[in-house]
């Protein structure tokens, strides 16, 4: 009997462990956003009262800006009465992983980030934005082939040679004649001769280190052969490259023959092989070199830099004039989502108050043609009377296959050590990379 | 035991449909994507019905059974959630083409034919085992070396211990960008180098190997030292007292005695290195070019790991990475049964 009475009270203990389990597992599905996970929240409409009382959820793929949209979400509730949670992801996870988890989950956000060339892996499931209210206001809304006009441009960045204006003026080289190679070759050979009485490491703040700054040599540097030069709507060697791979080889020697010159006036002894982001970042920050093969968000604060900046084009071919402007992500709704919300919360945040936030205080710079609003970033003058004169270009190497960038680059580091030897090398070292990758 | 009594067996009975009931319709309310927030409390009083019912089930012949199973059933239900249903599902994902997302065709062996013709990859399966080979000697001696030293009458023992020991509780990924900065900063000033290790193929697959021996000899130093200290104190006496030198004994009779020890250690070795992942990630992430195959790779230093996670979660490749992580899983279980027969064979030996 007392065998039995011992077997009852642990069958009862295990019975009660596995339901206190089981408890733990049913709950996750029926909403825990005050459980303090950012990432469990709830998929029914505001049914049960612990679900959270959101009408959207928002991820958010930059963990810079979380305190800004956080702000603007309270703003958004006391001008619309919308509710809207802040998701960020960041840090390195991406947007993109997590999103897949959440999909998996049943878990989706109303509103997410993607980038260009994820849009195809949601296909079906974002909804078509056309003929909202912002989309007259801008011209760098996310169009998409099957599922029409997706994407909602939160920012616009740009990437060309960031220059320092102020050793520019000292060395006597005008950045707006900068538009051919023989101009560049001059400049760089006048620069590199004054680099002890203007206090500098070298010409340019390239590096091609490929394990960090990857994504800098991959995809921005390697974007200016895609897109310089071209209108922003033009997408011919962007469609070439994503035809199984193939490059235009003569356009692309030219591109060699310039980044073989960034090379030769590079910091060659650290900078351009190991070096990091930081200190390409930091080295143009004090001076230490004229150009930086970064883009806007490289300088984010006019505290920063105690001169001026702005953007000089890549001119691998005379007459280019263009940097590289756009949207790098954009928010998308989901379609099984609240879609009546997410429109009316892109509405109201190409409106002037939400503008007020972004751009005056997550530093964003609009893309939005009747923001009344003024970046704070140092390098938006000149980014702005790029994109005024209409001579920019688009982010047409985000649309690459994924990865690519990591391959290519390693390219980029091999020109930079010298293990490539010239341009015509790096042409077929870069084909034959390009190539092998999108067989994959 | 007395025979069922007639209100146990309708309570069982009562139990069971019940709670086959329950979570039938729980399953159902689940499956058909229904939005009911209280579906998983009949799941649960379900499970827990069903398993009262099973317990007070009226049979004498099969009662032992049921309660063995239904005491391992909690054991065997977490194993199969965390190790056999992902270990099934992931074959399963090999044959599609599984985005991460959604699964839109099957494609059969299409992803095992890509993978074998892909030199990259085949790249890295000839690195994996080169790295194995080199880290499984270059660890067990410099852990037995150290655990020598630091089994020898030297002054502060403890220290060196901890010193050794100490690189092992900092993680990978955090080695790897330390170490990022030594070569390129430290290294190349000390050996007045160009520049880092890392920037050449060769080389920072050199720098990889010496990171994860840094890394792992002090773990491993730890088991041979508990080796060499179960080594019987008489045995090593009599033969001071027959004349041998420090040689003989090392070799005649400390490193016989700890071979169970070693089976250990090279298994851990040799399993470790090939799992080696966040070194890797950290302190490369597998870049570096090379001219082989006819074909100029960029991922000279790419481990098969980190070959597997690139393409899945950086190239978005979810199914072809699935299907390179089910030839891992056959590698590795196929490299451990041999080792571990191999050894036991060797013990038995002795």
């Amino acid at each position: 009997m007392k065998k039995k009475v011992l077997a009852l009270v642990m069958a009862a203990a295990m019975t009660i462990s596995l339901a206190a389990c089981g408890g733990n597992g049913g709950s996750a599905d029926g909403g825990s956003t005050d459980s303090g996970s950012d990432t469990t929240a709830s998929t029914d409409d505001g049914g049960s009262a612990d679900s959270g009382d959101y009408d959207l959820r928002l991820l958010n793929g930059k963990p810079e800006i979380n305190d800004q949209l956080e702000e603007l979400a309270k703003l958004c509730e006391e001008e619309t009465g919308l509710k809207v949670n802040i998701e960020t992801i960041g840090g390195d996870t991406s947007a993109g992983d997590e999103l897949k988890k959440m999909y998996q989950q049943d878990n989706m956000p109303d509103i997410f980030v993607i980038e260009a060339n994820q849009a195809d892996t949601w296909d079906g499931m974002l909804v078509d934005l056309a003929g909202e209210e912002w989309t007259d206001k801008t011209g760098f809304e996310l169009v998409h082939d099957s599922m029409g006009t997706i994407g909602f441009p939160y920012t616009v960045e740009a990437t060309a040679l960031g220059y320092n204006a102020d050793i520019l003026e000292k060395a006597g080289v005008d950045p707006s004649t900068l538009t051919s190679p023989d101009a560049w070759k001059k400049a760089c050979e006048t620069i590199d001769s004054k680099k002890d009485e203007l206090g500098l490491t070298a010409v340019f703040a390239y590096c091609a280190e490929p394990t960090n700054l990857g994504w800098s040599s991959g995809t921005h540097v390697f974007g200016q052969y895609l897109d310089a030069g071209l209108k922003a709507d033009d997408t011919k060697y962007i469609d070439l490259l994503n035809d199984g791979g193939k490059i235009d080889e003569a356009r692309m020697k030219k591109f060699a023959e310039f980044v073989g010159m960034m090379n030769q006036y590079s910091d060659k002894d650290h900078l351009l092989i190991d070096g990091t982001y930081d200190e390409q970042v930091a080295g143009f920050k004090e001076g230490k070199f004229a150009f930086i093969t970064q883009g806007n968000w490289c300088v984010t604060s006019p505290d920063d830099v105690d001169f001026e900046v702005g953007f000089a084009p890549y001119a691998f071919e005379d007459g280019i004039n263009t940097i590289i402007a756009g949207p790098p992500s954009y928010w998308v709704a989901y379609s099984d989502g609240n879609v009546d919300a997410a429109k009316q919360f892109f509405n109201w945040c190409a409106g002037d108050s939400a503008q007020d936030i972004l751009v005056n205080k997550a530093g964003l710079v609009s893309p939005f043609d009747d923001c009344q609003y003024e970046a704070t970033n140092p390098f938006y003058k000149s980014m702005n009377s790029y994109i005024t004169a209409g001579n920019y270009s688009g982010w047409h190497t985000m649309l690459k296959k994924d990865g690519l960038q990591n391959e290519t680059c390693q390219v980029f580091a091999d020109y930079a050590k010298g293990s490539i030897k010239d341009a015509d090398e790096f042409v077929s070292k870069i084909s034959s990379v390009i190539s092998a990758y999108y067989a994959k | 035991m007395n025979t069922p009594s007639a209100l146990k067996r309708v309570m069982s009975l009562v139990m069971l449909a019940a709670g086959l009931g329950l979570l039938i319709w729980a399953l159902v309310m689940d499956f058909s994507g229904s939005k009911v927030s209280y579906r998983g409390l009949p799941l649960i009083i379900g499970v827990i019905a069903i398993i009262i019912g099973l317990y007070f089930f009226p049979t004498l012949k099969h009662h032992r059974t049921i309660i063995n199973v239904l005491f391992l059933f909690p054991l065997l239900f977490a194993f199969a959630v965390t190790v056999i249903i992902p270990l099934v599902l992931g074959i399963r994902y090999s044959f599609t083409d599984w985005d991460g997302i959604r699964i839109r065709n099957e494609v059969g062996l299409d992803n095992y034919i890509r993978m074998f013709k892909d030199p990259a990859f085949i790249w890295s399966i000839a690195l994996t085992f080169l790295f194995v080979v080199v880290n499984m000697i270059m660890v067990n001696l410099v852990a037995f070396l150290l655990a020598l030293l630091c089994t020898s009458k030297i002054k502060g023992l403890g220290f060196f211990r901890a010193a050794y020991f100490l690189p092992n509780l900092i993680g990978g990924i955090v080695l790897g960008y330390i170490w990022q900065f030594t070569f390129s900063n430290v290294v190349t000033k000390i050996f007045n180098m160009k520049y880092s290790m890392i920037a050449d193929t060769g080389t920072a697959f050199i720098a990889v190997i010496i990171v994860y021996i840094w890394q792992y000899a002090g773990y491993i130093m730890l088991i041979y030292i508990t080796g060499l200290n179960t080594i019987p104190g008489d045995v090593l006496e009599a033969s001071a007292i027959d004349g041998a030198t420090p040689m003989q004994t090392l070799f005649e009779i400390k490193i016989p005695m700890i071979a169970p020890t070693i089976t250990i250690c090279t298994f851990l070795t040799l399993t470790s290195a090939f799992k080696q992942f966040d070194v890797n990630l950290a302190l490369t992430n597998g870049k570096g070019s090379l001219d082989i195959f006819g074909n100029y790779l960029t991922n000279g230093t790419e481990m098969l790991a980190l070959n597997i996670y690139n393409t899945a979660v950086i190239n978005q490749n979810y199914a072809l990475g699935q299907a390179k992580a089910v030839l891992f899983f056959i590698i590795l279980a196929c490299v451990s049964i041999i080792q571990v027969r191999l050894s036991n064979k060797k013990e038995v030996e002795l």
